[in-house]
């Protein structure tokens, strides 16, 4: 069993659930212990190259830094906080840095989650599952799926519209105000192109008899079974688990409805 | 709620939230630069953009869910493109559709005028707030300045989605794309006037 074979409906339930405890905490050590289990489970229990995993983590490293310093510049002062340094209007203290940790780490703990998400589901599975566990209409599955297609069309098209310009003697936008000019006259030709398709799509759609009646068998079926409850209930117990290691640690802070 | 819908509604829409989710991914990096200069208010400058698509699809198809739809299929969407984008995304482009819905639902889904549009976008605004406030844990922050990010947030979501879409859903209409929806058929009754 790996990660890659857990029903996609209840892998992207159990992140986001996941999530939704992991916000109600304000401590560092409680998204630290969830950040080591995630990225435990999913080198162990989860078909996954190291170098891609790296490549989508990276840039959250950049996002944390910038979370850590704006939680220590702009802090939200309570009474008893010790001031460690203060210049001007700027207050540096012990717990608006301790605050700043754990939102940095919040936004680490939620990029390790989303990446053993998507680096283990593959796009149409999940669409799939949406539609025969989570009830998403089939009009709207399917119509996703044909827009999904267009993409690759798309691109296709914006390269003939380059081209054209190209021929017709258009200068490279060099200037900002000319690079938002040559933004509209590609954004408007290419909505309207992808919007005649889509009518086409829906006309061919429907003369091949697709009705979006729910009572509807699908060749390809998404199961669900219980191992992927087991790892939802994994998931779900590990979050727990990690604000029970740093309540046990002292370091347990929760969101007291500030506004 | 897709009852009433045509087919060839929803695959408009559903190919506009596709189309807008490659977008919306694009200016999450230009989010990012922004993030680098100015910190976390950085994103609120521009996040008017992730609720365009709810205002185009509005103004284009004016029918009950036309709104939260697009927004959750483009999340839906930016989540099967890949990349690091988690299945929490689909809870915020729900929440954010919800907001620029009420306000169309406010009207009765009657009224599409430049400020009802641009109502809309701030809803989106207020709405998607309310959920970063708590996923982001901006209670962490001084209020002074998560006041301030919230009101630029509200102008970004009144321009760069209210204005902007009502922009380019009217480039859209001109080219006669639209002649078969409601603001393609507005615009022809106000050409041949």
């Amino acid at each position: 069993m790996s990660l890659n074979e857990v029903n996609p409906s209840i892998k992207a339930f159990a992140i986001v659930i996941s999530i939704l405890i992991l916000s109600v905490f304000f401590d560092p050590i409680t998204p630290l212990v969830t950040i080591l289990w995630s990225v435990t489970v999913t080198f162990l229990f989860g078909r996954v190259s190291f170098k891609k995993w790296l490549l989508l983590f990276a840039p959250f490293l950049f996002i944390a830094v910038i979370y850590v310093w704006s939680t220590m510049l702009f802090p939200r002062l309570q009474g008893g906080d010790s001031v460690i340094w203060q210049w001007g209007f700027l207050t540096l203290t012990a717990e608006g840095f301790q605050r700043g940790a754990s939102l940095g780490l919040r936004v680490l703990s939620f990029a390790t989650l989303s990446i053993m998400f998507t680096l283990t589901t593959k796009p149409t599975d999940f669409l799939l599952s949406l539609m025969q566990q989570c009830k998403l209409p089939p009009k709207l599955a399917y119509g996703i799926m044909a827009g999904y297609r267009f993409l690759p069309l798309i691109k296709e098209e914006f390269q003939t519209l380059q081209n054209a310009h190209r021929v017709r003697g258009v200068a490279r936008a060099r200037t900002i105000p000319d690079k938002v000019k040559q933004l509209k006259r590609y954004v408007i030709p290419l909505l309207a192109g992808a919007i005649r398709k889509a009518e086409r799509t829906a006309l061919a759609m429907e003369s091949k008899g697709f009705t979006g009646d729910k009572n509807r068998i699908f060749y390809r079926e998404i199961t669900v079974s219980r191992m992927d409850w087991l790892f939802f209930i994994l998931m779900i117990s590990a979050v727990c688990l990690s604000a029970f290691i740093s309540w046990k640690l002292g370091y347990l802070q929760f969101y007291n409805g500030e506004l | 709620m897709l009852a009433k819908w045509k087919l060839r509604e929803v695959i408009v829409l559903s190919v506009l939230a596709v189309v807008f989710a490659v977008v919306y991914l694009l200016f999450l990096q230009l989010g990012n630069v922004l993030f680098g200069l100015f910190g976390l208010i950085g994103y609120d400058i521009i996040f008017g953009i992730w609720f365009i698509v709810s205002i185009i699809a509005a103004y284009i198809i004016r029918k009950p869910g036309a709104a939260f739809l697009s927004e959750t299929v483009a999340a839906t969407v930016e989540v099967m493109l890949g990349n690091a984008v988690g299945p929490q995304l689909i809870i915020s482009g729900m929440i954010q559709g919800l907001g620029a819905e009420t306000v169309f639902a406010a009207t009765r889904w009657k009224n599409y005028s430049t400020w009802v549009l641009m109502a809309a976008g701030m809803g989106s605004s207020l709405f998607s707030f309310a959920w970063g406030f708590y996923v982001s844990g901006f209670a962490a922050l001084s209020p002074g300045y998560v006041t301030a990010m919230f009101f630029v947030r509200l102008v970004s979501g009144a321009l760069l989605a209210g204005l902007l879409g009502k922009y380019l859903s009217e480039g859209l209409a001109k080219t006669g794309a639209l002649n078969s929806f409601p603001l393609g058929k507005e615009h022809k009754r106000n050409v041949t006037v």
